[in-house]
């Protein structure tokens, strides 16, 4: 009877692990061939260079990006870019969540509605509803000079326009998460503190802030990931140069057909969004493991 | 460690009015529990004391002085919630030393401070533990020890233990006592939980509907309930429907004497199982004839249920008690309660046959 019970606890063990190792197989087997081998061997192509027909060991491809104006200025852009979207995102999108928390009725639920809609605009529609109105002639400016106001000087195809088409695509997901991160924060954990003697500025301070950093960090890193490697909108809406990265190297790759170079432009960019994935899994990994603490 | 004047005190959300005209007084030191059904406007009434809540109408004062204007974070007063209330990023001493903090006490006094109140919780050496490290017990004890170390005038809980399983609530729900009566602090605790409010408090107000029914100390709450709802809502209690002519009182199976001066007219009986006695012959005058269903032993008293043709009665008798399921025998009520037109009740005692089953 024991050993009856006994091989059938094992056998459901075998079972459900091999059940376990199914489930994971097939997107692991995705990632293994998708991109971690595609990956290392990029990676090692970028390390190797022909001497007298025999491969060698060399960091020249990368010696020759940073030594290139053309490319580290694509790069430093990219970065310009990325963080200055991403400030503006916060700008725009944390008030934007502490309302949506706080705030109940129809004018909160409408503009929560409103916050997500970019969600359902392609981003290449997105675009040129972005240069129809911010063009030249455009509806901006066909409505300033209707009230006098002329001399309009139009974003597009400069840098502020890809922040601007990069804010407005990021901020359904930034809202999205950061409400849900303030949801988190109960009333009664608010309340509590109005009760000891708080006023709304350090409720903020000391409650809220410190209770959504991880939320907020997690945004934070997944949105770089997107801007940082974005194409169509720098694409559609930027300056011909400077470029950001993903413009750059489809350029390198598809115009000037040096795949080398643009090999080399990839695994940079792909190490700093590993950097920066790496980050955002430690922070959901360390959240993780508070939550089993409790 | 003060009055608190509630008066005309409403409250309306929409077209609901979860407060209605409450008027009420506690005094210095008083330990009041709120007791009522669920919805019955308790929490509101305690979230518009702390000022989490604006009233429609009506003033609230401690010591004397109008706080209605007052937000929240200026009113001397200290909240402990249901659940959830400790601030998780902060370890318990911060927890509890954060007002402190914003009224910029000295580190010192700060330290002493939460030191005295931890140890007034029974929590010393907890200071370092994170809110998630702690019981749901402990941390109703931390929520407590963070609201009296402002030395609050008045200290509001609602429900406080409610979360908590049996035992552990008794044992907080005692302790709550030793501390507020060593305090002399003036508290209000809200309870749905009859037995609660029964053992801790001086005086009980229960609530129905967003008003006041009873305000009273709790043995006249249990004796003397003053409406029907009390008497229905405290305690078990046998609640039959009577008609009152010349001087009698008609219910179904038995009639019984009507206190002078009644009206004719529909009433309701009320009697608490402990006032019924059984007597061993089946037929007697202003008695049931009753069949016994069903005893249950509940520990130091046993309880049955008698089916009277046209219905069941609860009793509770002694555990010496000699009686058998299926016995035929007469219920007599020694003490009733006559409820009629809505007001005061009118009660009834009588004297014990010699050969009743009951003390
Ligand atoms: N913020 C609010 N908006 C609208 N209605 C409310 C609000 N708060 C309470 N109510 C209503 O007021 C009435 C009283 O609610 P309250 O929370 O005071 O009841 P309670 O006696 O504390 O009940 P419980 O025992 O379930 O906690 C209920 O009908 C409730 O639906
Ligand atoms: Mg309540």
């Amino acid at each position: 009877m024991t050993t009856l019970a006994r091989t059938s606890t094992r056998q459901r063990q075998w079972r459900g692990a091999i059940l376990a190792y199914l489930l994971v197989a097939p997107p692991l087997l995705l990632m293994v061939l998708l991109i971690f081998i595609p990956a290392t061997q990029s990676i090692a192509r970028t390390l190797t260079i022909s001497v007298d027909g025999q491969p060698g060991f060399s960091f020249s491809r990368y010696a020759a990006f940073f030594s290139d104006p053309i490319s580290v200025n694509n790069l430093l852009f990219t970065f310009q870019v990325t963080l200055l979207t991403l400030a503006v995102i916060f700008i725009v999108c944390f008030p934007l969540s502490l309302y949506l928390r706080f705030s109940t009725g129809r004018i909160a639920s409408a503009v929560q509605i409103l916050a997500l809609f970019p969600l359902f605009v392609p981003g290449i529609i997105l675009c040129y509803a972005l240069i129809r109105f911010l063009g030249t002639r455009g509806t901006l400016d066909t409505l300033l000079s209707l009230v006098g106001i002329t001399g309009y000087r139009t974003p597009y195809l400069k840098p502020e326009a890809i922040v601007i088409g990069l804010v407005w695509e990021s901020i359904p997901f930034t809202v999205l998460v950061l409400t849900a991160g303030l949801r988190q924060v109960s009333d009664t954990l608010i309340e509590s503190a109005r009760d000891v003697g708080a006023g709304d500025w350090t409720i903020f301070r000391r409650i809220i802030l410190p209770l959504i950093v991880r939320p907020a960090l997690i945004v934070f890193s997944l949105n770089f990931l997107g801007i940082f490697g974005s194409y169509t909108i720098p694409y559609l809406l930027g300056p011909a140069a400077p470029q950001m990265m993903g413009v750059f190297m489809q350029q390198t790759f598809g115009q000037y057909r040096r795949p080398d170079d643009a090999e080399t432009q990839a695994v940079i960019t792909f190490l700093i969004c590993a950097f920066v994935g790496f980050l955002y899994v430690r922070t959901v990994a360390s959240q993780r493991l508070t939550r089993e603490e409790e | 460690m003060a009055t608190l004047d509630l008066i005309n005190l409403t409250k309306q959300f929409g077209t609901v009015t979860a407060v209605d005209a409450v008027n009420l007084s506690v005094q210095d030191g008083e330990f009041m529990c709120i007791l009522g059904p669920s919805g019955c406007g308790k929490s509101t009434l305690l979230r518009m004391i702390a000022g989490f809540e604006m009233p429609t109408e009506g003033d609230i004062r401690i010591a004397g002085d109008s706080v209605t204007h007052l937000g929240a974070n200026k009113r001397p007063t200290a909240m402990v919630f249901q659940k959830y209330t400790l601030w998780p990023h902060m370890k318990v001493f911060d927890n509890i030393a954060f007002g402190l903090q914003l009224r910029r006490l000295p580190r010192a006094e700060i330290a002493r401070k939460v030191e005295e109140a931890l140890a007034l919780v029974s929590l010393s050496g907890y200071e370092e533990r994170y809110p998630s490290q702690l019981s749901g017990g402990q941390q109703q004890r931390v929520a407590l020890a963070r609201a009296i170390v402002l030395e609050p005038k008045i200290l509001l809980l609602d429900e406080p233990f409610s979360s908590l399983d049996a035992i552990l609530r008794v044992r907080l729900r005692e302790e709550l006592r030793r501390i507020q009566r060593r305090l002399k602090i003036t508290a209000i605790f809200v309870t749905h939980d009859q037995e609660e409010a029964l053992t801790l408090a001086d005086r009980i107000a229960v609530m129905n509907a967003g008003r006041v029914e009873q305000l009273d100390a709790p043995t006249q709450i249990y004796d003397n309930p003053a409406t029907l709802f009390v008497a229905d809502f405290i305690g078990a209690m046998n609640l039959l429907q009577a008609q009152v002519s010349g001087g009698r009182i008609v219910l179904s199976g038995v009639t019984l004497d009507a206190p002078p001066g009644l009206q004719d007219g529909a009433a309701t009986v009320a009697i608490r199982p402990e006032d019924m006695a059984l007597l061993p012959d089946a037929a007697h005058a202003g008695a049931w004839r009753a069949v016994v269903e069903q005893i249950s032993d509940l520990g130091h008293y046993r309880r049955a249920l008698l089916d009277v043709g046209d219905g069941t009665l609860k009793i509770y008798l002694p555990k010496s008690a000699a009686v058998r399921e299926g016995a035929q025998v007469a219920a007599f009520p020694r003490r009733y309660l006559i409820y009629a037109n809505g007001g005061a009740p009118r009660e009834v005692t009588r004297a014990l046959p010699a050969e009743a089953l009951t003390v």
